[in-house]
């Protein structure tokens, strides 16, 4: 065994494996009024006043280096939790986790923008949140302004920008980072037609160049079919199905329907 | 858990989230970041009224605007950093759910943006006592490590009330109204000599009382009591280890419930 915290654990592992779940159990505490109504009467019984819901029971897979994974399920079926997990911002209650490498989240992309600043201001202070340095960023500046398309802007807070121009320096921060494990919620469904497409043309080019291995939620059966070699269907906090896009689909479709 | 992990792997992103609030704070203002030195001038100017022509207290040879500032400037310090940092979780969390990283770094970058300000603000302190013609001891380099004293204790108090208030908002109220009752508590405006001696005894348990009038008596020189210097180490020493491990404890669960 590596080095563990709190069942999130770091290690060489046997085989190929980056990411490997273990029968992992995750609840979420019930979010009710947190008021001296509830609070008081659950002091005098002496136990925990707060309601948990599972949004994970006993969900076991393995992820091999450069593979890209596409997580598929319906809206609260638990595919953001997984990459909570695996990003180690959340802790199993059961189970065990052990990912090999950083991580690097694109889930939300902009997490640590503010407002105020300048989009200048805003690489640097993104690119730190994401574990760049100072000259990492410095050298990768160019490609992030020339990627982003946003050199007239730059100066400008993003306040002033739109939301498509936010994602847009977004991605093209969250896109030079080098962890080896890539973790992408959504972030598509953002910006128009052409800088999706160039988005993703950036992701294959990663995927292709570099042997990273890439965790993808989506909504878009034609993304996930052009981008992903291997799918998992969440329900009900369980996973249906691990197989190809192209079965998954097939699977989640017909599902669908009832 | 490391101690020293913000100051080393993760110091860029601390030296990004200290320039964050630093700039974010005055941009679209038109004095901009001047307001850190004004705002201790105007609250000087108010509290010298109030306290020299309406209340009089004794403050020997020091006339009672140097008595005060030498106090009121590092209060200011520790109120504007517990305060601002009781909210400083909550108001990231859009970081906490997606990004893994030492949390304390973000209290700390709060702290230290506010010890930025501070030390701006001394540069008035300064130039005021040149114009005042006060003798300075030669003992006034002992307020150094008496503010690096003074930094523990506000990191101790910024920890835990930072995490406290993920779990019940009610302390972000509440900080205002203690730190309210804590500045009447602690000799700033007042000396502490008008303090009742039945219960001097009392006064002297709260950690500030040593720091502060340690201020004076390194700039001043006036007699000084070494036990309660001991004390506030103690206190603060004390509270941090206590603050820091219940911090790191709860840390696991920050994502989940904010």
């Amino acid at each position: 065994m590596g080095e563990c915290v709190r069942g999130h654990c770091l290690k060489t592992m046997q085989n190929n494996s980056v990411i490997s779940f273990q029968n992992v159990v995750k609840h979420f505490p019930v979010q009710t009024e947190r008021t001296a109504k509830e609070l008081i009467p659950s002091l005098i019984r002496g136990k925990s006043w707060a309601k948990y819901h599972t949004i994970l029971s006993n969900v076991s897979f393995d992820i091999n280096q450069g593979e890209t994974v596409g997580i598929v399920g319906k809206n609260g079926a638990g595919k953001s939790t997984i990459l909570k997990l695996i990003a180690g911002v959340t802790q199993p209650n059961e189970g065990k986790i052990l990912v090999n490498g950083s991580v690097s989240p694109l889930i939300e992309l902009g997490a640590g923008f503010h407002h105020e600043l300048t989009g200048y201001e805003n690489i640097f202070l993104n690119g730190a949140i994401l574990g760049l340095n100072k000259e990492e960023i410095e050298s990768k500046l160019d490609l992030i302004l020339e990627f982003s398309d946003l050199q007239e802007f730059i100066h400008t807070p993003i306040k002033h920008y739109s939301t498509g121009m936010t994602m847009r320096l977004a991605f093209s921060v969250a896109i030079q980072t080098e962890s080896p494990i890539l973790l992408i919620d959504e972030v598509l469904a953002v910006g128009d037609v052409e800088f999706q497409k160039k988005c993703l043309k950036a992701l294959d080019k990663i995927k292709k160049e570099a042997k990273r291995t890439i965790i993808f939620v989506s909504h878009s059966e034609s993304d996930v079919k052009n981008f992903c070699d291997r799918a998992l269907l969440i329900n009900d906090g369980k996973i249906l199905v691990d197989s190809t896009p192209e079965e998954v689909f097939k699977i989640y479709n017909d599902f669908s329907k009832d | 858990m490391n101690l020293l992990d913000p100051f080393t792997k993760y110091r860029y992103l601390l030296t990004q989230l200290v320039q964050r609030e630093i700039k974010a704070r005055y941009k679209q203002s038109v004095v901009g970041y001047a307001w850190v030195i004004l705002n201790p001038i105007a609250q000087l100017l108010i509290y010298s009224f109030v306290f020299s022509i309406i209340f009089r207290f004794p403050t020997g040879d020091i006339p009672y605007s140097i008595f005060l500032f030498t106090a009121l400037l590092p209060w200011t310090f520790l109120q504007n950093s517990v305060s601002a940092s009781t909210q400083s979780l909550v108001n990231n969390s859009s970081l906490l759910k997606k990004i893994a990283f030492p949390r304390e770094i973000i209290p700390y970058s709060v702290v230290f943006s506010k010890l930025i300000d501070f030390l701006f603000s001394l540069l008035v302190f300064i130039i005021f006592i040149i114009f005042s013609k006060v003798t300075i001891h030669s003992t006034f380099w002992l307020v150094i490590p008496l503010l690096f004293l003074q930094i523990i204790l506000t990191i101790a108090v910024s920890l835990f009330l930072s995490a406290a208030n993920l779990f019940y908002r009610d302390i972000q109220y509440l900080t205002n109204l203690l730190l309210m009752i804590w500045m009447y508590m602690t000799p700033v405006v007042y000396p502490a000599s008008m303090v009742p001696i039945k219960y001097l005894w009392l006064y002297k348990l709260n950690p500030m009382v040593g720091i502060i009038e340690g201020y004076r008596s390194a700039l001043f020189g006036n007699y000084f009591e070494v036990s309660i210097i001991l004390w506030s180490i103690a206190v603060s020493i004390i509270l941090f280890i206590i603050s820091f491990f219940l911090f790191k404890k709860w840390e696991s669960v920050f994502a989940d419930i904010v």
